[in-house]
């Protein structure tokens, strides 16, 4: 059975993983406390965790909140700083087999294109995820992920600074993701990751308050999965680079249907928090589906869906109707 | 840390709104110390969605191995559905989790200081350290008598003194009232309870001059309890940004609470 794909097809080497599963920035922390918990080097791939230039100390309280099947976040970026990354996380990067990818998120397209410059050539670090999508900050995040031009332009400025493959992850928070991601792919992404989380908030009817302690946060989990899935099948749509399916991923069967609409891999968020064998679940699940299914090369399932030409545009028609 | 899938063995009822629930988890149960916590589905399916935050009550000897008990407090959907497993029902949980107490060798009496469900881990120190042979009292505080933990449950070396909210069984007030009569007796101090008591303790502990430890486990939102979700962090004031999962629970109060 071959599990293996690339996420950077266009580069000279590549960015192979073995599997397609990932594990989602900002929920695998920076991957060093889950190698005790599982084998690591058996996933695809790991995202860190959110990396600013500076350390940041993340938002007040509460960060986090339940929902109806999903949970709101607003951690706000809490990190240690790139500078601490490279000196004491890529080290440790560095002897793994699992390629690890850092999320990298700046104030202005300058501060993302120092980050990329930063880990350029850092052994340990396998590829950029852009983050243009964090709901959860004042400054940077989505602001560049909701316009076209501006995404261009940070995808452009880490290009030019950076040799590793770059990933950029959208936020689902936008009227046409199709737009935004062929931007990105135009201005020379190697793939996108589809999606962030959805922007949502929750009320304390006792306290009558919000509960977060910014308000709003970032839904995530098994309710957001519709969505995405129909983001992923759009983005398929209008894009020939890899897409990256992150959203509510919490069986293999969930990642069979974001390969079937148009992804190359999914990541795990969210499930790792209910469960700290999640992303093995999900790559058992799915090695076990494509066993049942006579399926030889999980390449075979990356849009098997997208029998239905015009279901984009109807899509698009509908949401705009 | 260890993720099982476990049998209840028991799940009683033991004062208001307060269960008992005996696991068949010897891989945790093994492991675990006084202080540190497990993290519990509540559910099968995906609602509701994140695991909870439960402190080690007791580890007792049955015929499979240690068995884990954990003592909960009805306040939410979680819970609720926690306390209605019967014998042979299965939870999945996993830990133990976090740093729990740590009993210097040299203290011979330990203050423990409880509020409300925050209880449910000094128990456990209490019977360690009562088999041990150290003098161990007991300063518990609860909304009412009926909110308070039974004394018949305690070993009966450890001396309790209790106070409620109104005035219903032992002192008249909150727990904290009664740190200048004990705190200066004791070698070292271990506290649960909600943050405002915690809050309340540093006054009366500086009135006496406590400079000894003061050892307090935090409670915080958590998503994961594994310190990958960011979720429960506290500012402490001597060691920055620190995760109440992954680098406590446990916290000295003045590296907390000023």
């Amino acid at each position: 059975m071959r599990l293996s794909v690339d996420l950077a097809p266009q580069r000279k080497f590549g960015l192979t993983l073995i599997n397609p599963v990932m594990t989602a920035s900002g929920t695998f922390s920076n991957g060093i406390e889950y190698r005790k918990v599982f084998d690591t080097d058996r996933l695809g791939g790991i995202v860190s965790k959110g990396t600013t230039l500076r350390p940041r100390k993340g938002n007040a309280q509460f960060r986090t909140a339940e929902t109806a099947a999903g949970m709101l976040n607003s951690i706000g970026f809490q990190n240690i700083g790139v500078r601490a990354l490279v000196e004491q996380v890529a080290p440790v990067w560095a002897s793994w087999r699992v390629p690890v990818a850092v999320n990298i998120l700046g104030d202005t397209p300058g501060e993302y294109a120092e980050l990329a410059r930063t880990l350029d050539g850092v052994p340990g670090v396998a590829a950029l995820e852009l983050n243009i999508s964090c709901p959860n900050l004042e400054l940077g995040g989505m602001e560049y992920g909701v316009d076209c031009d501006a995404a261009a332009e940070v995808t452009a400025v880490c290009l030019r600074a950076t040799q590793l493959p770059v990933i950029v992850k959208l936020t689902p928070n936008v009227t046409d993701i199709a737009s935004i991601a062929r931007a990105v792919e135009s201005a020379g992404a190697d793939a996108v990751c589809v999606a962030n989380t959805l922007l949502g908030m929750a009320i304390d009817t006792h306290t009558r308050r919000p509960v977060l302690g910014r308000g709003f946060g970032g839904l995530s989990g098994p309710a957001v999965k519709p969505v995405i899935l129909r983001q992923v099948y759009q983005v398929a749509g209008a894009v020939a680079i890899p897409i990256i399916a992150s959203g509510g991923v919490m069986t293999g069967q969930d990642a069979v249907e974001y390969l079937m609409a148009g992804a190359t891999a999914v990541q795990v968020g969210t499930a790792t928090f209910t469960n700290p064998l999640a992303p093995l679940t999900v790559l058992n699940g799915l090695e076990r589906w494509m066993q049942d299914s006579g399926e030889e090369d999980v390449r075979n399932l990356v849009g098997a869906a997208r029998s239905i030409p015009a279901a984009t545009h109807r899509l698009r028609t509908a949401a705009g109707s | 840390m260890k993720q099982v899938t476990a049998r209840v063995l028991e799940c009683r009822s033991l004062y208001r709104d307060t269960f008992v629930l005996w696991l068949e988890a010897p891989e945790i149960a093994r492991r675990a110390r006084p202080g540190q916590f497990v993290m519990l589905r509540c559910g099968e399916g995906y609602d509701p969605l994140l695991p909870r935050a439960l402190s080690i009550y007791r580890v007792r000897d049955g015929d499979g191995g240690p068995e884990l008990g954990l003592l909960l407090e009805v306040v939410g959907r979680g819970t609720d559905w926690l306390s209605r497993r019967v014998a042979g029902d299965t939870v999945a949980l996993f830990g133990p989790l976090g740093h729990g107490f740590t009993v210097r060798s040299a203290s011979t009496n330990l203050l423990l200081v409880g509020g409300g469900i925050g209880v449910a881990p000094l128990v456990w120190l209490a019977d360690e350290e009562v088999a041990r042979g150290r003098s161990i009292t007991l300063l518990l505080g609860a909304r009412s008598a009926a909110y308070l933990y039974p004394a018949l449950l305690l070993p009966p070396e450890v001396e309790l003194v209790t106070a409620t909210d109104d005035g219903s069984a032992g002192h008249h007030g909150f727990v904290t009232q009664l740190l200048p009569r004990f705190a200066p007796w004791s070698d070292q101090i271990f506290a649960c309870g909600p943050a405002p008591m915690f809050q309340a303790m540093t006054a009366p502990l500086r009135a006496v001059q406590y400079r000894k430890s003061c050892q307090v486990l935090l409670e915080q939102r958590m998503a994961c309890g594994t310190g990958i979700c960011y979720s429960c962090a506290v500012e402490t004031r001597r060691h920055g940004m620190k995760l109440i999962c992954k680098d406590g629970p446990r916290f000295e109060l003045r590296d907390v609470y000023a």
